[in-house]
């Protein structure tokens, strides 16, 4: 189970660029097409982004969450640094909350906190309780400005 | 044409959007999309050893595929927030035995406005929306709040 002296713990910023053919990459796969010929071309075309009014080539509305998985040595990193039990790992719950935009080129920084950490259910249920930890991040772009919140949700079986 | 604050009231529904079957073959390609390589989406062996029958998709690609499903129906930029709760898993569909495994795999998005309100000077909808697979099990449930002109 998750370790409970984690509580607060800010985990170190991590850097990264945003790159163009990874938004691409991404839209194609939620959009569970083949190539990128089939998705809206604002993923992947700067005239037709600026066209839709958008200032560069944004990413899609869950594109955030890939930021934990290529910085810091992705769910690993998370999952040591909490003492979470990889096979018992659930995602229980999402949120973002989008206070500016992320383009292609953007270098992005990531802080994340534990912002929670908790039991649900009762014990003495076998299979019944589960650990809760709340992640939350911040988002901010080369300008220092916040573009995006996240909070996500894990809990262990 | 953008929908507008005025076209839309309280009750009523965004478009249905049904995704195409989902197979293991899109589980790793959101997994190098998204650089979630939990052996819990493509690992056979990983999965045996932790007593489950079969992969199952990650929450995050029912998701993006929720979230597809709500930027073909307004701008993503007027997106202000996004909320899913992960209800139930979602087994891909067997290349072998389609007719049994489509409909455990197939992701149908709905939604309904709940709310219009102004707020920070614009005029925000909320929504809820659940995704459900073709057998009608619950995949996720949430909300999204846009700001529309």
């Amino acid at each position: 189970m998750a370790d409970r002296s984690k509580l607060g713990m800010e985990f170190p910023a991590y850097t990264m660029t945003v790159e163009e053919s990874k938004i691409a990459e991404f839209a194609v796969a939620v959009g569970l097409k083949d190539d990128k010929a089939q998705i809206d071309p604002i993923y992947y075309d700067e005239e037709a982004a600026k066209k839709a009014g958008y200032q560069g080539i944004p990413v899609p509305p869950t594109f955030m969450t890939s930021f934990f998985f290529w910085t810091g040595e992705g769910l690993m990193g998370i999952v040591k640094a909490l003492g979470i039990d990889l096979s018992k790992l659930l995602h229980s719950e999402e949120e973002y909350e989008y206070l500016g935009n992320i383009y292609a080129g953007d270098i992005i920084t990531r802080k994340m906190k534990v912002v929670e950490m908790f039991e649900r259910g009762k014990r003495d249920r076998i299979g019944r309780f589960v650990d809760v930890t709340v992640l939350e991040t911040e988002i901010i772009n080369q300008r220092g400005e916040l573009v995006a919140k996240v909070r996500s949700t894990m809990m262990e079986r | 044409m953008a929908i507008t604050y005025d076209d839309v009231k309280i009750g009523d529904t965004i478009p249905t959007y049904t995704s195409a079957p989902i197979t293991r073959t899109h589980l790793v390609r959101y997994a190098g999309a998204s650089g979630d390589f939990n052996p819990l989406h493509h690992d056979e062996s990983f999965i045996k050893m932790i007593g489950m029958d079969n992969v199952i998709a990650h929450g995050m690609l029912i998701m993006g595929i929720t979230g597809e499903a709500i930027t073909s129906w307004i701008d993503q930029r007027n997106l202000r927030s996004f909320n899913a709760r992960f209800l139930s898993m979602t087994e891909p569909a067997d290349l072998n035995d389609m007719e049994h495994t489509t409909g455990r795999a197939t992701i149908t998005i709905s939604g309904k406005i709940v709310k219009k309100y102004e707020e920070n000077g614009e005029k925000r909808i909320k929504c809820d929306i659940v995704a459900k697979d073709a057998l009608g099990s619950r995949k996720l449930a949430g909300f999204f709040i846009a700001a529309l002109p």
